[in-house]
């Protein structure tokens, strides 16, 4: 996501001065990030995070420099079913993230801010709609949104949609998980894919449907056997990487690229050396500019993030004889949908299966349905005799991280662990002596 | 006694089976229990609903999917009373046919599992008889002699409507959550389908996919009332994105309001709702006139602010007598016993050749000299405007809160915007880094000028930005540095509220920051122009005072 420092500061002062006419320079940017991470990748991690990056690059360059290839989505709109006709989906949330490359979200926050947006809303909706209210970033044909996961979706969409007349489709995922909800999203589905052929006027093949869910399947497993062998080895990555992962599983989940990413990250991870530092699963967003977190997480052999729920939040095998249905349940069962102790109950799972040493919750300002939850899901792991520490910060706006407050907790948190484990050889010793 | 929040809500199912239903509206000083249970980034009313039921004598209540704060709520809720009927009720966005059936199955289920947990019965056509008897409600509600206010926005709790009764305006209606009259459909044909149409069909809130036809009801019911209070509650964003779609093409005047559900901003929201009437133009009576032997008429204005308190006296030609400035005690009556003595004093009159006063600020209603109190917004209108008729737009930095105030060509409010519940950007935040620095306030400014190196302060919050100063100068910055650092994060601030109000020139600064010239400065290079501060930025809210008290004879 790094640019020339020089580059970003010129095309933020752009942007700043005149939004609308910075944007050729804001793609170019994007283009030639692509072509550096390819000749140029990061030496410090490893091949497949490298990979990765490019791809989540590729996908953000390439869509935008084609206004007609892609729609705005948000994190959970269905990207299988918009595959199905060529086009891709770019989310909202990454959207910000990468805008956030160039610095801007600070502008982009304040000008939302300035025209009556709540400060306390979620920092990734107030950077995306200060970006597009502010005209710097072009708009697309279509646009659509879940209610899930948060209340800023049908908002920001329906916002956006009366300034910029983006029209959109509205998922409405119902909150019980039962055959009458699944009923009722799979018809919502199949309705957008006909708005789809009405407005792309092409034909949907529910083949090419089928075939992006058994990939998708296929993927699914090979990820968890790539966390499984994350919390076994040390493969170098940074904050960001986790981020990259959590796009590509939500955006390009179901192509046969993403999957043979995957499956060579199997094969290069075994590569690597025994990991014998602290496992760490982590809940919710990842501030991936945040120094200190960085210090502590990007390439750092005592303590590696093995896993987030953000990337596996949903586990289950899906019917692909029954798409529609099968992606409606995969919504509606995702762990950011329904009540907090389904999430815990799947983040108990997860834990289950990847032993990790230690949680940590990172509760991104303005973000309700994942802050709210946060002391319940620490007795839950406490239950499971797992520690688990609550960090508050913002995953894009710095002004909102303190890294001082930060820095104390996380110090403190890893102090503790440390401390238990030395307690604990220390029984064992006293077991063996007795 | 089961209590709702919703108007989603099926409370009529409840009260056909003989249940007391309760609208929660919770009245709280603090959020105590919800600090411990919750995060403390929950919409207030979350928070408020935690601890009202923690304390009342609930069996249960019905909780609709209503957003993501009412969800974890409900979370908390079931781990804290598992022998309570808590019930969330999936209620759905789409209002088509689909989710109507939806809808109706989901009530269903809640009726059966009610019924299990409360051994009561439902039977639909003791329900059918008890919709047929229920009567329309009424919606709307227009008054000719008042000034008619409408209310908008996320559920306003009844402290904003008592304060608008007690300025004798009228509430003609209220579209926040439960604030308007049930609609029920009754069809005796399909009785629960009917109800639950009925339900759905209801004024849309903005959770619900259509509320894009919220806009056309807003127009029609917005033609017909003097001004609007749109209402937002501290951590609930949904219905900020309505208010800036709105400002721009509602032809109403419009003041946003936020509130937290505590009693604790009591005196803001009075200050923000009865400025927002005074620029309506509720008109008063004229007083009579007293005159001095020498037929000199004088009137005093008297500013109680959080940090000082400020008094002016004028004669009927408009020219100042004199003025006092005495720094507020903790009692706010005792200072403006002072300040009057002492402006008294310095005029050489006695109490009884004052013909009016006229109070304002936050202490305006606790000094019983006073004959008649305005908000310090319209104060600081007509204040401005005595000094400088070229002003049109007012920051005014004081010590416990911070607003820019847009005037008309003749000095009248037009719009305003006060900063939120929080420190960040008064006066009180500079005293707070200044005392961090060991430099007096008034040594923090003229530093800061001496500055050669740009250091940003980047947390919003005073809290965070004090402990970033301490921070720097851990790193051993340089105390001009970091001085001039912090007059840049309040000019930030401050150009944040001038930009919300219009940004129209010429600025003008008062309060006592504007004393302050780091921060005027940085103010100015914000927004690229000049601030005209006068000689006592510290009066203007008094002389303002004394000019609406000159007003009331038509002086």
């Amino acid at each position: 996501m790094w640019i020339a420092d020089k580059y970003i500061d010129h095309v933020k002062e752009e942007t700043v001065e005149h939004p609308g006419e910075s944007w050729d320079q804001m793609l170019l940017g994007f283009k030639l990030n692509k072509l550096r991470m390819k000749l140029l990748p990061k030496k410090e991690i490893s091949k497949g995070y490298q990979k990765l990056e490019t791809m989540m690059m590729s996908l953000v360059a390439d869509s935008l420099g084609r206004p007609d290839s892609y729609v705005w989505g948000n994190i959970f709109a269905p990207c299988e079913i918009i595959g199905c006709f060529g086009l891709s989906t770019l989310s909202i949330e990454c959207l910000s993230c990468y805008f956030s490359g160039y610095h801007l979200e600070d502008y982009f926050i304040d000008y939302a801010q300035n025209t009556g947006i709540a400060p306390t809303l979620c920092s990734y909706h107030k950077t995306f709609v200060g970006a597009i209210d502010s005209g710097a970033v072009p708009v697309p044909e279509y646009a659509v949104t879940t209610s899930l996961s948060c209340d800023g979706n049908l908002n920001t969409f329906r916002y956006l949609e009366k300034r910029k007349g983006v029209p959109f489709t509205f998922l409405d995922v119902p909150y019980r998980d039962d055959e009458a909800s699944v009923d009722y999203l799979a018809q919502q589905l199949k309705d957008f894919t006909g708005e789809l052929e009405r407005r792309f006027g092409k034909k949907f093949d529910e083949e090419k449907l089928h075939s992006a869910i058994r990939i998708e399947n296929e993927t699914r497993r090979a990820l968890m056997e790539f966390f499984r062998l994350q919390s076994q080895r040390y493969y170098p990555g940074e904050l960001i990487s986790h981020l990259y992962m959590m796009m590509g599983m939500h955006l390009l989940i179901g192509t046969q690229e993403f999957l043979d990413l995957i499956r060579f990250m199997i094969e290069d991870i075994r590569k690597y050396p025994k990991f014998e530092g602290k496992k760490i699963l982590w809940i919710h967003l990842l501030p991936f500019y945040q120094e200190t977190l960085q210090s502590y997480f990007n390439t750092n052999q005592k303590y590696q993030i093995i896993a987030s729920d953000i990337i596996m939040d949903s586990m289950e095998e899906m019917d692909d004889t029954k798409p529609f249905h099968a992606l409606a349940k995969k919504i509606i069962r995702n762990l950011y949908n329904g009540s907090y102790s389904h999430k815990a109950e799947m983040v108990g799972k997860l834990a289950e299966t990847l032993h990790p040493d230690a949680v940590i919750q990172f509760c991104h300002w303005g973000c309700k349905q994942s802050s709210g939850g946060s002391i319940l899901l620490k007795e839950k792991m406490q239950e499971m005799d797992i520690p688990m520490l609550i960090l508050d910060g913002d995953g894009i706006d710095r002004r909102n991280s303190h890294d001082g407050q930060i820095k104390t907790r996380l110090e403190a948190f890893l102090e503790m662990l440390e401390q238990g484990e030395q307690e604990e050889s220390e029984e064992e010793e006293q077991k063996k002596i007795c | 006694m089961l209590g709702y929040i919703c108007k989603y809500a099926p409370v009529e199912i409840f009260e056909s089976m003989g249940v007391q239903m309760e609208r929660i509206e919770p009245d709280v000083t603090n959020f105590n229990q919800a600090e411990i249970r919750m995060h403390p980034n929950i919409c207030s009313f979350a928070k408020g609903v935690l601890e009202e039921l923690m304390s009342g004598d609930y069996e249960g209540v019905i909780l609709t999917t209503c957003c993501d704060s009412i969800r974890r709520l409900y979370d908390v809720l079931t781990e804290e009373f598992p022998d309570k009927f808590i019930y969330m009720l999936d209620t759905p966005r789409i209002t088509k046919d689909a989710g109507i059936t939806l809808y109706e199955q989901r009530i269903r289920a809640m009726i059966r599992e009610y019924e299990q947990f409360s051994g009561k019965i439902f039977d639909e056509e003791t329900f059918g008889k008890y919709l047929k008897s229920r009567e329309e409600e009424q919606q709307y509600a227009l008054k000719n002699s008042a000034l008619n206010i409408g209310i908008i926005g996320a559920r306003a709790n009844e402290s904003i409507k008592k304060i608008l009764d007690e300025n004798q305006a009228n509430v003609a209606f209220d579209l926040t959550c439960t604030g308007l009259g049930r609609k029920l459909l009754y069809d005796d044909q399909a009785v629960m389908t009917g109800y639950v149409r009925g339900l759905l069909s209801q004024f849309p809130c903005m959770r619900m996919e259509q509320a894009a036809n919220r806009d056309e009801l807003i127009r029609r019911f917005a033609g017909s009332v003097d001004g609007i209070i749109y209402h937002t509650v501290q951590f609930c964003d949904n219905y900020a994105y309505e208010y800036a779609w709105l400002k721009d093409w509602l032809e109403r005047p419009m003041l946003l309001l936020e509130t937290d559900y505590t009693r604790q901003s009591g005196g803001q929201v009075r200050t923000r709702i009865e400025a927002f009437l005074e620029s309506l133009g509720s008109g008063k009576q004229r007083p009579e006139r007293k005159m001095k032997g020498d037929k000199t008429m004088y009137v005093l204005g008297i500013d109680s602010g959080s940090t000082s308190t400020n008094a002016v006296i004028m004669d009927q030609d408009r020219k100042i007598r004199a003025f006092s400035v005495v720094r507020t005690g903790a009692k706010s009556g005792v200072s403006a016993d002072k300040a009057l003595q002492d402006v008294l004093e310095k005029a050489g009159l006695k109490r009884e050749d004052i013909s009016w006063i006229v109070s304002t600020g936050y202490g305006r209603i606790s000094i019983a000299f006073a004959d008649e109190n305005v908000t310090e917004i319209s104060c600081h209108g007509k204040g401005a405007h005595y000094f400088n008729p070229r002003i049109r737009t007012i920051l005014d930095i004081g010590g416990q809160d911070s607003k820019a105030i847009r005037l008309s060509e003749d000095g009248e409010v037009k719009d305003f915007v006060m900063n939120d519940k929080c420190a960040a950007g008064t006066g009180r935040f500079l005293e707070m880094i200044a005392r961090t620095l060991e430099v007096s306030l008034d040594e923090l400014g003229a530093i800061a000028l001496t500055s050669t190196e740009k250091i940003e302060i980047t947390s919003m919050c005073s809290v965070f930005a004090e402990s970033e100063v301490i921070s720097l100068i851990a790193n051993n910055k340089e105390k001009a540095d970091i001085a001039d650092g912090v007059c840049h994060a309040i000019a930030n601030k401050a150009s944040g509220l001038l930009r919300r109000v219009g940004m129209e020139p010429d600025f003008m600064m008062t309060g006592g920051v504007a004393k302050n010239p780091g921060v005027v400065r940085a103010v100015e290079e914000k927004i690229g122009g000049k601030l005209y501060i006068c000689q006592e930025p510290e009066i203007v809210g008094a002389a303002g005072a004394a000019v609406y008290a000159l007003e009331k004879y038509g002086l």
